[in-house]
């Protein structure tokens, strides 16, 4: 495959994931913070967020199978965790922490529970797409292409 | 046909610091989040500030010299100032350390952004000018913060348009003399309704308006991809 096809293909999946509401205008702003100084900051973010998300989800999980749960605490998990999906722009994963974060304050076990696997499968998805992305990016600057640059109204969202 | 576009950040046209900047602006920021700090490091760093990163309100306070404790030994914290009682001889400088503005994370644990904000304005640094941070857009939070003399309250997560905010203050700063109130600026026509100007001590929250001529040099334009 020759450059021209892989970034129109990296074009047509960053679309996508704006598309499907993984990604929204925030990750747009990481991506303007990417130059030849900084020329993995994309990449370097999120994988603090990947970090950080991580531990988040074992201390939310070792939280919630407690006998009596410490619903602040179960919160302030999820209050870390939306706030750093908020700013890489993870928005689907943002979004199930904002429902997370209703049945914390209602102190509702098993919809904490629900929304602990929401999350999860949130991640997981965001991780993966994000991975890829990652991959189509190496593929082009390895064969001496760039990655293109995206304005908000190409992402028709 | 050759393809062009690499990732140029514009942003260096429309953030140049002010001619007469001898030195870094210096930014002290403080959040507990490793996500948070490493973007607000960049956007400061891309307007040519010196950034120092701590995660907690007690660091920071540490990292001013406000507290006695000296026992903490992480890196990231300075410790070469003392607790001193008497104001020191300029008022932007403690001991060799000169910070020209803070901006504090809101919701920490700990200490909070509002408990740091009020140790700064009743210590000797209190003429450094303080912005706090949230995620959460709480009207109450926001008017409790301006008056214990926060100078501006940007709404998580901070963004390129947030630093034209911040302009008036490196500016401000440096200029002893300079006493213009920080212009409105014009709000970044994606932010939906999120963005709190502050005038005056008032807070108007205020639709999308037209941005600035500067902000559509900030917004990288796609170019046509070739085909072959």
């Amino acid at each position: 495959m020759e450059v021209g096809q892989m970034q129109r293909q990296w074009l047509d999946y960053t679309r996508s994931l704006f598309l499907e509401g993984f990604l929204d205008a925030q990750f747009m702003q990481l991506q303007q913070l990417q130059d030849e100084n900084n020329p993995d900051f994309v990449v370097e973010v999120v994988s603090l967020f990947f970090q950080d998300s991580e531990r988040l989800l074992k201390d939310l999980t070792f939280a919630l199978d407690q006998n009596a749960v410490d619903f602040k605490k179960v919160d302030a998990h999820v209050h870390q965790l939306k706030g750093s999906s908020s700013s890489i722009g993870a928005q689907r994963v943002k979004n199930a922490c904002i429902d997370f974060r209703n049945f914390c304050e209602e102190q509702n076990i098993d919809a904490c529970l629900r929304c602990l696997q929401q999350v999860k499968e949130e991640y997981c998805l965001v991780k993966n797409k994000l991975e890829t992305l990652f991959r189509l990016e190496q593929q082009i600057v390895a064969v001496g292409g760039s990655i293109p640059l995206v304005e908000p109204t190409q992402m028709s969202f | 046909m050759e393809f062009v576009n690499t990732r140029k950040l514009q942003l260096q046209q429309q953030l140049q610091p002010p001619q007469q900047q001898q030195q870094h602006f210096h930014v002290l920021a403080v959040d507990d989040s490793v996500i948070d700090r490493k973007l607000l490091e960049r956007l400061l760093r891309g307007s040519s500030c010196k950034v120092t990163c701590v995660d907690s309100g007690d660091k920071a306070l540490k990292y001013l010299g406000l507290v006695d404790d000296l026992d903490d030994t992480t890196s990231s914290v300075s410790l070469e100032t003392s607790s001193s009682s008497s104001p020191p001889p300029q008022p932007l400088e403690q001991e060799g350390i000169k910070v020209n503005l803070i901006m504090t994370d809101y919701c920490m644990p700990g200490m909070s952004g509002y408990d740091l904000l009020k140790r700064v304005k009743g210590s000797s640094w209190k003429d450094v000018p303080v912005v706090i941070m949230s995620s959460e857009n709480v009207p109450s939070r926001i008017s409790m913060c301006l008056e214990e003399g926060a100078e501006e309250f940007l709404l998580k997560p901070l963004q390129l348009s947030d630093l034209d905010k911040l302009q008036p203050y490196f500016v401000k700063s440096l200029d002893n003399t300079c006493e213009n109130e920080p212009a409105n600026s014009s709000i970044d026509s994606d932010n939906d309704d999120n963005v709190i100007i502050i005038n005056n001590n008032s807070i108007s929250k205020r639709k999308a308006i037209s941005p600035e001529p500067h902000h559509e040099r900030s917004r990288p334009k796609m170019k046509e991809l070739a085909v072959v």
